[in-house]
């Protein structure tokens, strides 16, 4: 009986508690703004013409009682609208999909974690409300909390009485207490060396080590569900890993983090140990100089080859970042191919966060007068013309 | 035109001399004003002409700064680049210094700026988990507004420094031109005036006690002429002596 309820279920199973929750997300689906849609959007010329387009999508009900519009107002009330949809499916969800709806919001408290370590770390006496409205609203933590994490200081000792007295309690305290005894363990075989060497990287290297922490638990997690929820999730997770793990490297270049002595001291350990790249490719990569090593490493793996072909090819108009984010839509609109599966969920979130920067893009470029660079950085969703499509075909 | 109720100085030989160095010493300088003022217009016009290219050039390096950073947004799918920003700067990489300019002897001060690299290298681990590079290129984007802005604050400061410059020696200049100058050729003309006056009036004063005497002398005569007929005796010496006059 255990099995059975800790697990999604199949053809059979499923639709006996997720049933209604995956309808929803199907229903939510329809949500996503068209090609149609971005094309009148696209031949707006101010963003109150933007927001009377987007009074006939999905948005209408968020923008409607906005009176002044600007890319940020865009993007909250965008966010806002992902979260009610969030928070809806994540009220209807029975056990092993709630949890997974949980995981998907560690992604944002590790963040909002973060951005408030980094914004007290300078200055204590931040305004901690200004700093809540920045949070991301899907990793929201009590205000009690936030309040506390602003208490702690930036050092090892400090992040451990930061565990130890305020994270312990929230979601997201294991990848804390991992991060805290690799630490403790490095710490022990050259103690001061690696303090003084991380002082300036330590935030750096907290957050990346807590993504890393955090994708590995949800791959772990994602495969106790088994089936094609563990087979599409683990693809998904792999392919963002491998973009971190690249673009960890390709960032690193001009930093102290690509001297040779620190490449595989402290480089290395941002690299997610998950991924196809893993174990072999990273360890290539951890090698890896500049960016010519870094083309010859990635010339094995033809997908990440295109990708950092775009880098490569100087055009302006593509960044890798692009790529990846290309790459990205691509998996998780396969995602929704299958059903009785929760990796949809996921990639739903996901999608509808590409959605918003694709808004938040085009109304900047409103604003700026730029509207023929609108091409350059955005990606339509669930869209017939979508330059992976086209390629494909 | 009038002296400005002016006291009108002692006229004579002296005063005019001191008067005509005044006025050489004035129109003099005068000429050298004028050709300063002269020099700092053509500047001035110049510097109108740069600042209004400048101030195109920062508008535009502004732009592309507000897009890259539009870019950067996006590239960090949704993080608080901001405040990241803000935690990792400690020392101002870019710094600026004065040099003295020299301008028809008005000194202007000039900004040049300094960036010192190194103190980027914190900056440089900004992103590295996603949007690096994109980062990087926002941040040159926006040196280069920085170094426009620059350009302009100097080229402002230039211009108020020559604005204020020209007004003033715009005012000596007229000062000189309308004041000072009339004023000293008034005086001149005065005391030279004054000068032919006391002239006249001495020459007509030597004129007079000429005639006076003349008129004296002629009296004294008739008087001498007189006695000589009212004595009329025979003279003593009966003989007429043409060397004496009585």
């Amino acid at each position: 009986m255990v099995t059975v309820y800790s697990k999604p279920g199949g053809l059979t199973t499923f639709n006996i508690k997720d049933g209604f929750v995956e309808a929803l997300l199907r229903g939510y689906k329809l949500g996503f703004l068209k090609d149609v849609d971005y094309r009148s959007i696209l031949q707006c010329d101010n963003l109150s013409d933007v927001k009377l387009n987007l009074q006939e999508t999905d948005y209408g009900n968020f923008c409607a009682e906005v009176q002044q519009v600007s890319p940020s107002i865009i993007r909250e009330k965008a966010m806002e609208k992902l979260v009610a949809e969030f928070e809806y499916l994540r009220s209807q969800a029975d056990y092993p999909l709630a949890q997974f709806l949980d995981y998907i919001t560690y992604d944002y408290m590790i963040d909002n974690v973060m951005l408030i370590l980094k914004a007290t770390l300078n200055n204590p006496n931040v305004d901690i409300f200004s700093l809540v409205k920045q949070a991301h609203p899907l990793g929201q933590f009590e205000e009690s909390v936030l309040k506390s994490i602003c208490a702690f200081e930036n050092s090892a000792k400090g992040y451990g009485e930061l565990y130890q007295s305020v994270l312990i309690d929230t979601p997201i305290g294991k990848y804390f207490a991992k991060f805290l005894e690799e630490e403790s363990a490095k710490s022990a075989q050259n103690a001061n060396d690696v303090q003084n060497l991380l002082a300036e990287l330590s935030a750096t290297r907290l957050e990346s080590s807590l993504r890393k922490l955090y994708l590995e638990d949800f791959a772990h997690f994602c495969e106790t569900l088994g089936g094609e929820t563990a087979e599409i999730m683990l693809n998904l997770l792999k392919a963002r890993a491998d973009a971190t793990a690249i673009n960890i490297t390709l960032n690193s270049f001009d930093t102290q983090l690509n001297q040779i002595n620190t490449r595989k001291s402290q480089r290395k350990p941002l690299y997610p140990s998950m991924g196809f790249l893993y174990p072999e490719g990273t360890e290539k990569l951890s090698e890896v100089g500049d960016e010519n090593d870094l083309a010859s490493v990635l010339r094995t793996y033809p997908i990440y080859e295109e990708i950092f072909k775009s880098h490569q090819g100087q055009s302006n108009e593509q960044t890798i970042d692009d790529a990846f984010y290309e790459r990205e839509v691509e998996l998780n609109e396969m995602a929704f191919e299958g059903q009785f599966q929760y990796a949809a969920f996921y990639s739903y979130v996901r999608l509808k966060e590409q959605e918003i920067r694709n808004l938040v893009w085009i109304c900047e470029c409103i604003v700026q007068r730029r509207k023929d660079r609108t091409s350059d950085h955005f990606v339509p969703i669930f869209s017939k013309e979508a330059k992976f499509r086209n390629r494909n075909r | 035109m009038s002296s400005a109720g002016g006291q009108r100085p002692a006229a004579n030989r002296m005063t005019l001399q001191t008067f005509k160095a005044r006025l050489g010493g004035a129109s003099k300088g005068f000429k050298l004003l004028k050709k300063k003022r002269d020099a700092l217009k053509s500047r001035f016009q110049a510097l109108l002409k740069d600042i209004v290219d400048t101030k195109l050039k920062v508008g535009e390096s502004l732009k592309d700064g507000a897009f890259a950073l539009a870019k950067a947004h996006y590239a960090s799918s949704g993080d608080d680049i901001a405040s990241s920003i803000v935690e990792r700067a400690k020392k101002p990489s870019v710094t600026t210094k004065m040099y003295p300019d020299n301008v028809a002897g008005v000194s202007i001060p000039v900004f040049k700026v300094l960036r010192n690299a190194s103190q980027e290298a914190i900056a440089h681990t900004m992103g590295v988990g996603s949007g690096g590079a994109v980062l990087n290129a926002t941040r040159d984007t926006y040196l280069k507004a920085v170094e426009c802005i620059v350009q302009l604050a100097s080229l402002q400061t230039a211009f108020h420094t020559l604005d204020e410059e020209i007004k003033m020696t715009s005012r000596r200049v007229n000062a000189l031109e309308y004041v000072l100058i009339p004023r000293i050729e008034d005086i001149i003309h005065y005391i030279t005036q004054e000068m032919d006056e006391q002239a006249r009036e001495e020459f007509f004063r030597v004129k007079k006690v000429v005639e006076k005497k003349k008129v004296k002398l002629a009296k004294e005569k008739e008087q001498a002429e007189k006695n000589e007929a009212a004595i009329d005796a025979p003279s003593i010496l009966q003989k007429k002596d043409a060397d004496i006059v009585f």
